[in-house]
């Protein structure tokens, strides 16, 4: 709030109605949808339906009935895997990056990476994995994550390690580390909420792709997003039961998703903008 | 080695298999006519492929769509985030509430984002043409004329929130002593923002541009969930041409070579964009 | 990783580990993958039957939407050891799939198969399985398209049920409304306008291509179709509706908004069934034959992978739900037909929705063509189907769509 002038009640006034205007409009989907997922059958497709009996039917035909908790398991364990390789392999040289400035170029490839149209990775992907018999498999959907979910935890982190002082190193190396004890031992701890903001943006961006794991996958390594597409068939958009399956692809995500907001920025700057 | 390098090692090799390998096989296939039906037949074509795409219209129209959709959202965003950025600035109360509530939609995955407007948007089913009609407003959002619009406004729906958290932080980060002499000097609040906000963001802007810019090229799952590139081709998106170039019809090889020029495009726009910016 | 890698790994070989267990049993375990449609619960049910005749055959369902089906055939069929065993083949992939040695031919099977009567297929259905004169596969459910009306709209004014496009588009206009629509049509582009137009087309007589195998799909006869097509779509079919679909147009006429349809035979039953999307309407809807009499006939198939582990385990399965015992029962559980001798069965009549429903649709599907033909049939009806879309939408003209259409069919012969 650093540049805030004094303004009149009346400034303060209309700041607050558009600010609520668009909490409004953020906020009415999900409203809408929720809505949905327990209205009766017979008034989900009506429009103008505000009361009714709410039903939970239509939860219970898909968490007891339904593929999807098998959906999100298969999307927990593509997530959590992507992300720990990605942390083991991005952390280090995030930090080589960052304290040995590295060649610009290495960096460069990183953001290079970033980058990549999923549309030039996928043609290859398919056909490798085809060739390796991991076409429906949930490693295949791993690869296939790990090409956009690295370079962005790397890129996230070098951002972090650019803000530990040079000191703490330093100061490591005085007391008896090497530098890769330094390294492990005092200055990723000093990063922990970076490297959980990273974690979570990863985990973020593999649990809603459905680009690559449309392709990937078929019956048996289905991730959730795919699921939800699914639910627009044949048979017609079946709205109630895509209602539940939309709200527990969202919700967990914005619960965590809450946790890293302030360090977001920073992550996703990586060292290119100083705020 | 040293250890510089022995960190940068498993990243590296990582890369080196996920991406540098498949990029390399992709080079290979847009040079091939590549079919997955006939894989016992694959003929070498050199740049036959890039040189009949780029004289094929449903390829051009694909590409004219995503540059209009990037355009278009992307200014939406710039334009929404700021002012929002500003606004919340000067709210007086809850604005930690207010902020992280508008920030959600970024969060959340995009198929479900195009299934909730499809839904909402319907002319029939939808609860957002049947309020508009009751005060008297027939509007085909998925018409030829505005659906690549309203793809645009749902991708800002999403993406706004992006701009607002850069902006946010970018403005928090600026030094107090201009906005001071400003004041001083009895400047108006929108001469303020005309020459010292917005020149001072200036370098916040250029990477909330070119990140969201890059991530729009993407576009894929509103297109999947709603239009499917319809009516006609008026919201073919380049990657979903692509998907069913490669996916549908298998044709690998042309599909490669439309990714590459499309590497090409967005790496020629990122360039212009930046040495524009830097200008200034 | 080695717990990940062996979720996709056990599909892959229940196959093979199957018939290296079997050895001595002749134990078999069939996956096939199948579309999410009505027909597909039926096939459910009986195969429970199938299973309880022969203990030693275990079948899994992989079902799934239309959209993710032709990738996931396509790797199975790459693959050196499928991962399906029998697969479901819609008409315009049957060429495509068939010339690339993705399917095994069944005629030894049909032959060596004693009471099978293939000859009892109804023959425009039977024959698009029937490629380079071999059959790669044997009729599961058609989707021919007919004409639904609400009889009771024209018993009460007493308009006859029109035999000819003309005839067909001056009643739609009139039975247009303010808030009542005369046809709930679906311009949707790709395949759902295709489904629809191409009976347009036929009316009118026109074809894709002529006998020479020339692209005419933009010659005058194809013109005053689609300007027809679009007039109409622009007076007498629901505002807003250029995205709709099968599904929203469906909506349409069950909500009573609107008088008819052209759609698939079978949404009769449906739209008829007491309790069911139609509420008080149900009832109240009748099945004809397209306006102009020729329809466009959409068909799956049965088939067999080439590479399948255990093709006689599959053959057992696909005869036997093919037979024609259990295609009458399939039938009389709602199943859309393909056999002559279900289509006039009393029992089936009787059980099913009635003899007048069974007569028009033998009537529909003896004077039927497929939707599409040729190796490229999926990325034809996409081109024509876009292009289609974008004269409707007023995008292009007539012409200029047309012709692109017959550029874009030629370059991918």
């Amino acid at each position: 709030m650093t540049n805030t002038v004094g303004q009149s009640r009346l400034a303060s006034l209309v700041v607050a109605l558009v600010v609520a205007l668009a909490i409004v409009v953020v906020l009415f989907p999900f409203l809408w949808i929720f809505l949905a997922s327990i209205k009766p059958a017979s008034v989900v497709a009506l429009p103008d339906v505000w009361t009714f009996s709410p039903t939970a039917r239509n939860w219970n035909d898909v968490l007891l009935g339904s593929d999807v908790p098998k959906n999100i398991l298969n999307s927990l364990i593509v997530s959590v895997v992507t992300v720990s390789v990605a942390l083991f392999t991005g952390a280090p040289a995030a930090y080589s990056f960052s304290r040995y400035k590295t060649g610009a170029g290495f960096r460069f490839t990183i953001l290079a990476a970033e980058m990549m149209p999923p549309a030039i990775l996928i043609l290859p992907l398919f056909l490798i994995l085809y060739q390796l018999g991991l076409i429906d498999s949930l490693m295949g959907v791993i690869l296939a994550h790990l090409t956009f979910v690295v370079p962005v935890i790397t890129w996230f982190l070098i951002g972090f390690f650019d803000d530990v002082p040079r000191e703490l190193e330093d100061q490591a190396m005085i007391d008896g580390y090497t530098r890769f004890q330094a390294f492990y031992k005092v200055i990723l701890p000093a990063i922990r909420p970076g490297i959980a903001a990273a974690a979570v943006f990863g985990f973020v961006l593999s649990w809603n792709d459905m680009f690559y794991a449309l392709i990937l996958t078929g019956g048996e390594s289905k991730t959730l997003p795919v699921a939800i597409a699914g639910f627009w068939t044949f048979r017609g958009i079946d709205m109630g039961k895509m209602a539940v399956a939309i709200l527990i692809a969202v919700v967990p995500i914005l619960i965590v998703s809450f946790f890293i907001q302030k360090h977001l920025v920073r992550g996703l700057g990586g060292g290119a903008v100083k705020f | 080695m040293s250890l510089r390098y022995r960190l940068i090692l498993p990243l590296t090799l990582l890369l080196a298999a996920v991406m540098a390998y498949p990029l390399v096989f992709s080079a290979w296939i847009s040079l091939h006519d590549y079919r997955l039906t006939r894989l016992y037949d694959v003929r070498f074509r050199g740049l036959d492929n890039y040189l009949y795409i780029f004289g094929d219209a449903p390829f051009l129209k694909a590409m004219t769509n995503t540059l209009m959709f990037v355009a278009g959202a992307v200014s939406l965003e710039l334009v929404l985030g700021l002012g929002l950025a500003l606004l919340l600035q000067r709210l007086v109360r809850f604005q930690n509430f207010a902020r992280a509530v508008l920030l959600a939609p970024m969060f959340i995955t995009p198929i479900a984002v195009g299934l909730m407007f499809r839904f909402m948007l319907s002319s029939e089913l939808g609860v957002i043409p049947h309020y508009l009609r009751l005060m008297g407003l027939g509007v085909d959002w998925f018409s030829a004329d505005l659906a690549l619009f309203s793809l645009m406004l749902i991708d800002a729906w999403q993406w706004t929130p992006f701009m607002l958290l850069m902006f946010l932080a970018g403005l928090e980060a600026l030094p107090r002593s201009p906005f001071e002499a400003a004041k001083v000097d009895g400047a108006s609040p929108w001469m303020t923002f005309w020459h010292v906000t917005l020149p001072m963001l200036r370098p916040v802007i250029l990477v909330a541009l070119i990140i969201r810019a890059l991530d729009a090229f993407k576009v894929f799952e509103y297109v999947y969930a709603i239009t499917r590139g319809g009516p006609g081709d008026a919201t073919e998106v380049i990657l979903f041409h692509i998907y069913k170039t490669g996916f549908r019809f298998f044709r690998m090889g042309e599909a490669a070579a439309m990714a590459f020029i499309l590497i090409a495009i967005t790496l020629v726009l990122v360039v212009i964009l930046y040495s524009a910016m830097q200008r200034k | 990783m080695n717990r990940l890698c062996k979720w996709s790994l056990t599909t892959l070989m229940t196959g093979t580990a199957a018939v290296m267990i079997s050895g001595a049993s002749l134990a078999a375990e069939l996956n096939i993958i199948i579309e999410e449609v009505p027909d597909y619960d039926i096939v459910k049910k009986l195969t429970e039957k199938f299973e309880a005749a022969n203990p030693d055959i275990k079948v899994n369902f992989d079902a799934m939407p239309f959209d993710a089906m032709r990738d996931k055939i396509l790797t199975s069929s790459l693959a050196p050891s499928a991962t399906y065993d029998v697969i479901i083949v819609d008409n315009p992939w049957m060429e495509e799939f068939s010339r690339a040695g993705y399917l095994t031919p069944l005629d030894d099977f049909i032959k060596a198969d004693e009471g099978y009567k293939y000859d009892d297929f109804i023959k425009a259905v039977a024959d698009v399985g029937v490629v380079d004169g071999k059959t790669y596969g044997v009729p599961y459910y058609n989707y021919a398209l007919g004409l639904i009306v609400r009889q009771d709209i024209f018993d009460d004014k007493g308009i006859e049920v029109p035999t000819t496009l003309e005839d067909y588009v001056s009643v739609v206009k009139e039975l247009t409304t303010d808030d009542f629509y005369g046809a709930a049509m679906q311009p949707q582009k790709g395949y759902k306008i295709m489904e629809e137009w191409k009976n347009w087309l036929y009316a009118e007589g026109g074809e894709l291509f002529d006998e020479n195998g020339e692209v005419i799909i933009n010659n005058d006869a194809a013109v005053k179709a689609l300007d027809m097509y679009i007039d109409t779509y622009n007076t007498a079919a629901p505002k807003n509706s250029l995205n709709w679909g099968f599904d929203e147009a469906l909506r349409a006429v069950s909500s009573g908004k609107a008088a008819t349809m052209l759609s698939y035979n079978w949404m009769l039953p449906t739209l008829n069934a007491k309790g069911g999307m139609s509420g008080d309407l149900a009832g109240k809807f009748k099945l004809y034959e397209v306006p102009g009499g020729k329809a466009a006939l959409g068909a799956w198939f049965w088939g067999i992978p080439a590479n399948a582990e255990d093709k006689d385990a599959a053959w057992k399965f696909v005869s036997w739900i093919t037979s024609p015992e259990v295609a009458k029962e399939r039938v009389i559980a709602g199943g859309a037909p393909v056999r002559t001798s279900v289509i006039n069965d009393k029992d089936v009549w009787e059980k099913g929705f009635g003899k007048d429903y069974y007569t028009t649709l033998q009537g529909i599907l003896e004077d039927a063509a497929p939707l599409a033909t040729g190796p490229h049939a999926e990325e034809l009806i996409e081109i024509v189907g876009t292009e289609l879309s974008a004269a409707v939408s007023g995008q292009k003209t007539v012409k200029e769509a047309l012709d692109a259409a017959a550029n874009g069919v030629k370059r991918t012969q």
